[in-house]
């Protein structure tokens, strides 16, 4: 089932909306609607999956109501992955094919986006992907240029420089943190496969030590021998790459006041609203993130997490923020070039930089082994690290964008 | 890791495990049919316990009483409006008990959505203990899992009831010859089962939060305890409990973290091959 926000309904019977190449070239030739594909887990009820949704229609919304292209709205189409690859792939033909889309985005799961990546390569429509980070879809583009060249990732940056990125962290924040040495703490899913690989090449340069590295069970739910294990090694800190295990691995943490701290990629910890789903237990601890509600990462981060607040009666998860900057930076292109000609706007975003609520926008060109990943840079995107404090994500790094300076456990001394 | 901090983990861990089989045990040992539904009631006891103390904000202890009864009544409602029918046949228990629990997953995902919520600790703070750091809310789960575990014992042999029970699971015919009514006892069961995995559900969410597949990871861990002691056998669960609990802690410390999920159904599959009736044979047979 899909859900169509924004514009009229007759897109079908518009002049060349059903046409996702069409246009032209040059002269503004434009349907009356822009039909936005969006793919999205569970989007009534994931924060992450209703970022994505809820982003594309804030866009599109805005799009339309500014008048952004001269008789021209923008209508968002919304499917349901399930976080299933099957089920991705019906859904972005029922996107592709069924509804006609100009252009897709969204997808939050590495294995979805692979499972649909042909399909963007037969289908020949600009797909910008605002969630999965897997560098495999990257490699497919720089690998096979002509068959994947529509795929683009405006966010997050992928999987390895994840992990390069909190190496950066690690090595500017050292001596603010205290942290000398780390036990890295990573679970066994498939996006952390990169983020260790980066790990292990650039830890070393930082100066700290690895006390202990252990990748854990996926599943795992007790945390205590884990843990017991990293208090025993010495470490100052647990340095790690979470998503599916972090919650429980952050309530164990706090409530057993465990002596070493805590940060890293923690990905249930950038939702707005952990705090409260988590009675305060992320308190104290760190995470990567692409943007706070607070954080002036551009002049567009705060406007758009207000304004969206201000829609959804809540904050937007980081995917909010990157797939409205997908559709924006989209349409800025499509008007530019004067047409929706999906090779001509390969062409164009590749060659635009686009300043969105998440950094600049670029790309990295078709000879780079992450082609047509955004472009992780100090001056392009550049991810914050934020430390809850009392309920508020404070950004602690880098230091343009910090918001306060990071304070230790109180437990610990 | 110590030898006294790897025993004082696995008693933690298992009493936990202990209090999540047991109900799944019961069911089996006195119904004669598997369960499949045992997560969900876990679940329920969870969201009930958030829902009074987070949204509701009354306290704790208020939020425990209440999963009991929610996951007691959920466990009447099962057995009655479902299992109660379909009794005699086994597989149609399973399918069924499996698309509630299903059911009940989705439930919980349309009204509190995928997002993991806490729900607060008996008892806040840590101890000391052996030179293991301890929360003192997993030192209450071990107390009340030996309450619970104690008082089942004390209410199979000393009960008429509970004695009417322990006929039931032993011979259906011969218990109805001295006339003990079945369907009540079976009743009784599902609603003692349920509130037990309630209490179990309340203490795996404050461990690890609560989410809306909560209750699989139980469920199959149930399945592997029961195995392991003897289908049906009460004693043979709780021995099963902390031998996969000492077990996940020795692999976890001593072989790798990686393996943590799969040793308990290596042994699992060695226990099926070697001595399929588990180490305590089928305690209540069926005559």
């Amino acid at each position: 089932m899909s859900t169509t926000d924004t514009g009229d309904e007759g897109g079908g019977g518009d002049n060349d909306s059903g046409d996702n190449s069409s246009g032209g070239g040059g002269g503004g030739d434009f349907p009356g609607t822009i039909k936005i594909g969006v793919l999205a887990p569970e989007p009534g009820n994931d924060p992450i999956g209703g970022s994505i949704a809820n982003g594309a229609r804030l866009a599109a919304q805005q799009l339309t109501d500014d008048g952004f292209i001269e008789g021209t709205s923008f209508e968002v189409v919304v499917e349901d992955t399930k976080e299933d690859p099957g089920t991705g792939r019906t859904k972005y033909r029922e996107l592709t094919q069924g509804e006609e889309v100009h252009m897709t985005t969204g997808v939050f799961t590495s294995e979805v986006l692979l499972a649909i990546m042909d399909d963007i390569a037969s289908e020949q429509t600009i797909h910008m992907t605002s969630g999965a980070a897997t560098p495999e879809a990257s490699r497919l583009v720089h690998e096979e240029y002509d068959t994947y060249k529509y795929h683009f990732r405006t966010g997050p940056i992928n999987a390895y420089e994840l992990g390069v990125n909190m190496v950066d962290f690690l090595d500017a924040k050292r001596e603010d943190l205290g942290w000398e040495s780390v036990a890295v703490l990573v679970e066994d899913y498939e996006w952390t496969g990169p983020v260790q690989d980066a790990l292990d090449e650039n830890l070393g340069d930082t100066g700290v030590e690895v006390a202990m590295e252990q990748r854990y069970a996926s599943g795992t739910e007790n945390f205590s021998p884990i843990y017991d294990d990293v208090e025993d090694s010495g470490a100052d800190a647990a340095f790690i790459a979470m998503a599916h295990t972090g919650t429980p691995a952050i309530v164990q943490w706090a409530r057993q006041q465990r002596n070493f701290e805590f940060g890293g990629i923690h990905v249930p910890m950038q939702l707005p609203s952990y705090y409260e789903a988590v009675d305060g237990a992320c308190n104290y601890a760190v995470t990567q993130n692409s943007a706070t509600p607070e954080s002036e990462v551009t002049e567009k981060t705060v406007p758009f997490s207000d304004a969206y607040n201000e829609e959804f009666d809540s904050y937007p998860v980081y995917t909010g923020y990157i797939t409205y900057d997908a559709v924006m930076q989209y349409a800025e292109v499509v008007k530019e070039l004067g047409t929706l000609d999906a090779d001509e706007v390969v062409t164009g975003l590749e060659e635009s930089s686009y300043t969105g609520t998440a950094g600049t926008i670029s790309y990295y060109p078709p000879d780079d082994e992450f082609a047509h990943d955004v472009v992780y840079a100090e001056d392009k995107v550049d991810p914050v690290f934020q430390q809850w404090q009392d309920g508020d994500q404070t950004v602690i790094y880098p230091d343009k964008f910090t918001t306060g300076d990071y304070v230790k456990p109180e437990w610990i001394q | 890791m110590s030898v006294a901090s790897v025993l004082v983990e696995t008693a933690i861990i298992s009493a936990l495990y202990a209090l999540v089989a047991i109900g799944f045990t019961l069911i089996f040992g006195v119904g004669g049919v598997l369960n499949l539904a045992h997560g969900a009631s876990i679940t329920v006891g969870a969201y009930t316990t958030y829902y009074v103390t987070r949204v509701f904000g009354y306290g704790v202890g208020v939020g425990i009483l209440a999963a009991v009864a929610a996951s007691g009544l959920f466990g009447a409602v099962l057995y009655l409006g479902l299992v109660k029918r379909i009794q005699d046949e086994p597989i149609l228990v399973m399918i069924t008990t499996l698309v509630t629990a299903v059911a009940i997953e989705q439930v919980v995902v349309v009204l509190v959505g995928t997002e993991e919520k806490s729900i607060p600790a008996l008892l806040r703070g840590n101890a000391d203990i052996l030179g293991t750091n301890v929360q003192l809310n997993m030192l209450a789960v071990f107390v009340l899992s030996w309450v619970v575990i104690a008082g089942l014992f004390a209410f199979v042999n000393y009960t008429k009831a509970g004695k009417a029970l322990l006929a039931t699971s032993m011979s259906h015919k011969g218990a109805a010859l001295v006339g003990i009514e079945a369907d009540r006892i079976n009743l009784m069961t599902w609603v003692l089962a349920g509130a037990i995995a309630g209490l179990a559900g309340v203490f795996l969410g404050s461990f690890q939060t609560a989410s809306y597949a909560m209750g699989q990871g139980p469920l199959v861990l149930s399945f592997t305890i029961v195995v392991l002691g003897g289908i049906g056998s009460i004693k043979g669960s709780v021995l099963g409990a902390y031998l996969i609990g000492f077990l996940e802690i020795m692999t976890i410390e001593y072989i790798s973290p990686s393996l943590t999920g799969l040793t308990p159904l290596i042994v699992l599959v060695a226990v099926l091959l070697a001595k399929p009736e588990g180490l305590f044979g089928r305690e209540l047979v069926e005559a």
